[in-house]
């Protein structure tokens, strides 16, 4: 692939034009976060802003308690991640290489957790969150979150585990690895793709969560992020440019745990590579 | 494998934390805490006022403290109702009255109040003022404030082409027409939030029925909607909008959009809450350009410029399974009474008790609007609040078919009094 | 090896968690939903029985719209299957060839994905205004006036008007799963196709694309059942309208719930919408199965 052939260079150029449509939003976010109402609506959509309106950062730290939302948001997720992705590939290699009855409809059954609209389940998750003493904590998210990502990581984890040879686990197996062996040893590092994208989208959903978060949690103490970032507008009216700084602090850390897990995507490849 | 072990302490390890964080959260200290639920987030003209009250409750009660928590109005719609539903209700709670509240009460969930509205707090607040939070000649809440609906206008603009305030429609349309010749476009309005559309919808609908027959009629206590003086104001809502004098693109706009047209200059007239005088103060470069009337008159036989849409929906209500009813439900109207004044003098909103008090320093617009509310022959509350939720859910979407001319006004009313006589 | 895999401890010890979890938070809500929606109640009080009643008047009650509902979030569906995946697919494709700029291209990307439904709804709003919005203002400085429009107001407009943000954004979205899919093929079996002389082409067609099926499979049913639920930033930028144009059943559902107090009856088009997610999920994976086999 040293040569590039006009055909690369087309595709490349036609690379850059959509990067610079998916970063418009990124952009557009920056400089709205920096402006006034009256800019964002008419003034000066898409310039940079013509007053840089640093204040609305001050604004949006100091209303509330958004260093703690913060916090909250961040274990909230961050348990949500590891026990989904823990649950969900534990769920996977049991569905998928684990012989035993009822697997099939058990396969079937996952998918349920892909087709609950939202809204509908409020009320009865709350009903039984109730009934399990667990409202106003950090539990009553993030077994919800799990529960709801689930599937999902479930899914991905049997699209990628087809695509692995058996023939690895079964010489393993002849080497006379047990089956935690055999998962932990064999499967679980040539998963790494498919945990990477797993914990990306179930960091995702659950950082951004907020009709769960706004019902199940009352108390101030255990506020996330996304409810945190609604409280700053008013009843009437919205004072725009704090919610943009607001958004801006809480896109960063999604931002920068993408880049860092993509990248481990593009490793996994060179890695099983050297290992096969 | 080694890692694997690792990784699962780890996890351990901050779910324990996470565990113990949540057992932290129970507070154990003595004395009464009382919980206040409300959408006067941080960022909301009310929040001051709240934030007071509070303060001044506390003061005066020693050991009782009240952990105010505040929620976004939208999604507080939700998770009220859920609330309600899983029997979840904090000590205290914001709602609006009318409508909205019907079930909550029907439900029992909600406390009666009667024994803790007091001689004192009756000579400063009528039984009147309590209508929408009076549900079968009991009261279930109380209230703060009166907002009602007015219409800002551009004074700048309005002199300008050498117009006066309008008083009759015909009045209106003539200020409209001018405005249009002159390619300026009159109104601010958003459909898409319909509440705003419904602002001028109910407003004008009031001042050609008269408030009598609206509310007997809304509130099914008599007569149709399929009725000339509503099918009247169906048809000058579209007459209006037919010769453009509304937005160009309401349909797509949200009310934070059209209103910045207004707050800018570009529209000069908008229908809407008193709490937009606030508003204008803070969102406006120049506030005194600005200024409020009341709504014109379209049948001078049914409704006068003195009827207002409106009244006090804005209400505390005690939940029936507080453990300290006593304490809630006479801080529901301490606290109310002192959210009325200190919102007023912040601008926020037009006190519902007594002004016993000093209150020169209003700005003049919130105080014209009081003066407006004071001098009101009538209040009538808005539609979507009066009417039960699945009533006003009808009402608001029909409205936009109306607006975007897919029922006719006729059709529209026909379909409103085949709802109401569900 | 069969021994190992039929291991009960084991088997109980990998699917125990996840059972849990998911009954009670899954299921028993499903089963709750079901029975809601045979009631006639507002969420309060009042409970009546009403069997079928809901579901009858789901599919013949002129005035909720139901039947149009479906019709709008169909189109949405088969739109995102055959417009947004093939997209994320060629992209997938093409970034995994170790292009120049790969990584940069992969993070950037993603980039709509990550951002709030407020923010993309707020600018998709400024991109359709329909006075200083970026459509409108791109006709009239080409002369075509007569071509703009209240892009998200009309409703011969709303329902595309809302359909392109959403497809948009979930672009990178599956061009992620495809992506990583690709990355997780073994480098081997391609190069020993190179060897044997395939083209690039050939070997995207017949190594590449067939050893990615599950893959596209999984993106098939997240597109599906997504778009079938899609709601977020419908209600963002039209709410459903004007006047039901771009109502979806999600839509519909949260207004009878939670704006018209009619929870059984928006319970009704919740189990609706479960029932043809599962059914369509169920189907795709038949569908992939026998193409595989």
């Amino acid at each position: 692939m040293g040569r590039e052939t006009l055909g690369d260079k087309i595709i490349f150029g036609f690379l850059c034009i959509w990067a610079a449509v998916q970063i418009f939003p990124l952009y557009w976010m920056l400089t709205f976060s920096l402006k006034s109402n009256s800019e964002i609506f008419g003034d000066n959509i898409i310039g940079i802003p013509r007053e840089w309106l640093w204040s609305n950062y001050e604004a949006a730290m100091t209303v509330g308690n958004m260093a703690k939302y913060f916090l909250n948001s961040f274990i909230v997720t961050g348990c949500t991640v590891i026990l989904t992705a823990i649950i969900g590939i534990m769920a996977t290699y049991g569905l998928t290489r684990m012989v035993w009855r009822g697997r099939k409809a058990a396969n079937n059954l996952i998918m349920l957790g892909l087709t609950i609209p939202v809204h509908a389940a409020i009320l009865p998750v709350f009903i039984v969150l109730t009934n399990l003493k667990m409202t106003n904590s950090y539990q009553a998210l993030i077994v919800p979150y799990t529960a709801f990502a689930l599937s999902m990581a479930i899914l991905i984890g049997n699209s990628f585990i087809e695509g692995l040879p058996k023939e690895l686990e079964e010489a393993a197996c002849i080497d006379g690895c047990s089956v935690y062996g055999i998962f932990g040893r064999i499967v679980l590092p040539l998963m790494r793709p498919a945990l990477s994208t797993i914990v990306i989208f179930t960091f995702l959903n659950a950082w951004n969560e907020l009709m769960f978060a706004v019902i199940f949690i009352s108390d101030s103490a255990h506020r996330t992020l996304p409810v945190g970032i609604q409280t700053l507008s008013g009843s009437y009216t919205t004072d725009w440019g704090p919610i943009g700084a607001a958004l801006v602090l809480a896109t960063f850390p999604v931002l920068i745990l993408y880049c860092f897990m993509s990248g481990k995507i593009q490793e996994s490849l060179i890695r099983g590579a050297i290992k096969g | 494998m080694k890692s694997a072990v690792k990784r699962a302490l780890a996890v351990l390890t901050v779910l324990a934390v996470a565990f113990s964080l949540a057992a932290c959260g129970g507070d154990s200290s003595k004395g009464t805490t009382l919980v206040l639920w409300s959408i006067a987030t941080e960022s909301d003209a009310f929040h001051p006022a709240y934030t007071k009250a509070i303060a001044d409750f506390e003061a005066a009660h020693e050991g009782i403290k009240i952990k105010h928590e505040t929620f976004e109005n939208e999604s507080y719609k939700t998770k009220i109702k859920s609330a309600v539903s899983a029997n979840e209700l904090p000590d205290i709670f914001f709602t609006w009255g009318g409508g909205f509240s019907q079930a909550f009460v029907d439900s029992g969930k909600v406390l009666a109040i009667d024994k803790y509205y007091t001689d004192e707090f009756k000579a400063q607040l009528s039984t009147a003022a309590l209508g929408n939070a009076t549900y079968n000649g009991k009261i279930y809440g109380s209230v703060y404030s009166t907002p009602v609906s007015v219409m800002f206008y551009n004074k700048k603009m309005f002199d300008k082409y050498n117009l006066k305030v309008p008083v009759t429609f015909d009045e209106l349309t003539n200020v409209c027409q001018t405005f249009i010749s002159n390619k300026i476009q009159p109104f601010g309005i958003s459909v898409k939030d319909t509440w705003v559309l419904a602002m001028s919808h109910d407003a004008l609908t009031l001042k050609s029925a008269g408030p009598e027959k609206v509310k007997s009629v809304l509130t099914k206590q008599g007569g149709s909607y399929n009725d000339p003086d509503f099918i009247e104001s169906a048809k000058k809502i579209k007459e209006l909008e037919s010769m453009g004098a509304y937005l160009k693109g309401a349909t797509g706009l949200t009310n934070d959009e059209a209103s910045a047209q207004f707050y800018n200059g570009t529209v000069p007239m908008y229908i809407t809450g008193t709490w937009m005088a606030g508003s204008i103060q803070t969102d406006t470069e120049t506030p005194e350009d600005f200024d409020v009337a009341p709504i014109p008159v379209i049948n001078s036989n049914n409704a006068k410029i003195t009827d207002f849409m409106g009244g006090a929906s804005d209400t505390l209500m005690v939940a029936a399974s507080t453990k300290n009813p006593d304490v809630a439900g006479n801080a529901a109207f301490e606290l109310t009474r002192s959210i009325s004044k200190y919102a007023y003098l912040d601008g926020a909103g037009i006190a519902a008790w007594k002004v016993d008090y000093d209150d020169s320093a209003v700005n003049p617009l919130t105080k014209k609007s009081a003066e407006y509310a004071k001098g009101a022959t009538s209040f009538t509350l808005w539609f979507d609040t009066l009417m039960a939720a699945e009533d006003a859910g009808e009402y608001l979407a029909l409205l936009q078919e109306l607006y975007t001319g897919n029922v006719t006004p006729e059709e529209f009313a026909k379909h409103m009094a085949d709802q109401l006589g569900k | 090896m069969d021994k190992v895999m039929k291991n009960k401890t084991a088997i109980f010890l990998f699917m125990f968690p996840a059972a849990l979890l998911f009954t009670t938070i899954i299921i028993i809500p499903i089963v709750m939903s079901g029975y809601y929606s045979l009631l006639k109640w507002n969420g309060f009080t009042d409970v009546d029985f009403i069997g079928l009643g809901n579901y009858i008047e789901l599919f013949t009650s002129k005035s909720a719209g139901f039947p149009r509902t479906i019709g709008n979030v169909m189109l949405f569906t088969a739109m995102s299957v055959f417009i947004q995946l093939p997209i994320a697919l060629a992209l997938a494709l093409i970034l995994s060839r170790k292009i120049r700029g790969e990584k940069f291209f992969v993070a950037v990307f993603f980039f709509p994905v990550l951002m709030s439904t407020v923010v993309i709804g707020q600018l998709w709003m400024k991109i359709y205004n329909p006075d200083y919005g970026i459509i409108n203002s791109a006709l009239r400085f080409l002369g075509l006036e007569s071509l703009t429009r209240v892009w998200l107001g009309d409703q011969n407009t709303a329902l595309m008007a809302v359909f392109i943000p959403m497809l948009w954004q979930y672009i990178g979205y599956h061009m992620l799963l495809m992506y990583a899919g690709v990355k997780s093929i073994p480098v081997e079996m391609k190069e020993a196709s190179y060897i044997d002389g395939a083209t690039e082409l050939q070997i995207t067609r017949y190594i590449t694309i067939p050893l990615l099926k599950p893959v596209i499979r999984v993106c098939v049913i997240f597109a599906v059942t997504g778009s079938l639920k899609a709601f977020d930033l419908i209600y963002v930028l039209t709410k459903g309208g004007p006047a039901h144009a771009s109502e979806v059943p999600s839509t519909l559902m949260v207004s009878m719930i939670f704006l018209r107090n009619r929870y059984g009856f928006g319970s009704s088009i919740a189990i609706f919408i479960i029932f043809i997610c599962f059914f369509f999920a169920i189907l795709i994976k038949k569908i992939f199965k026998t193409e595989v086999d």
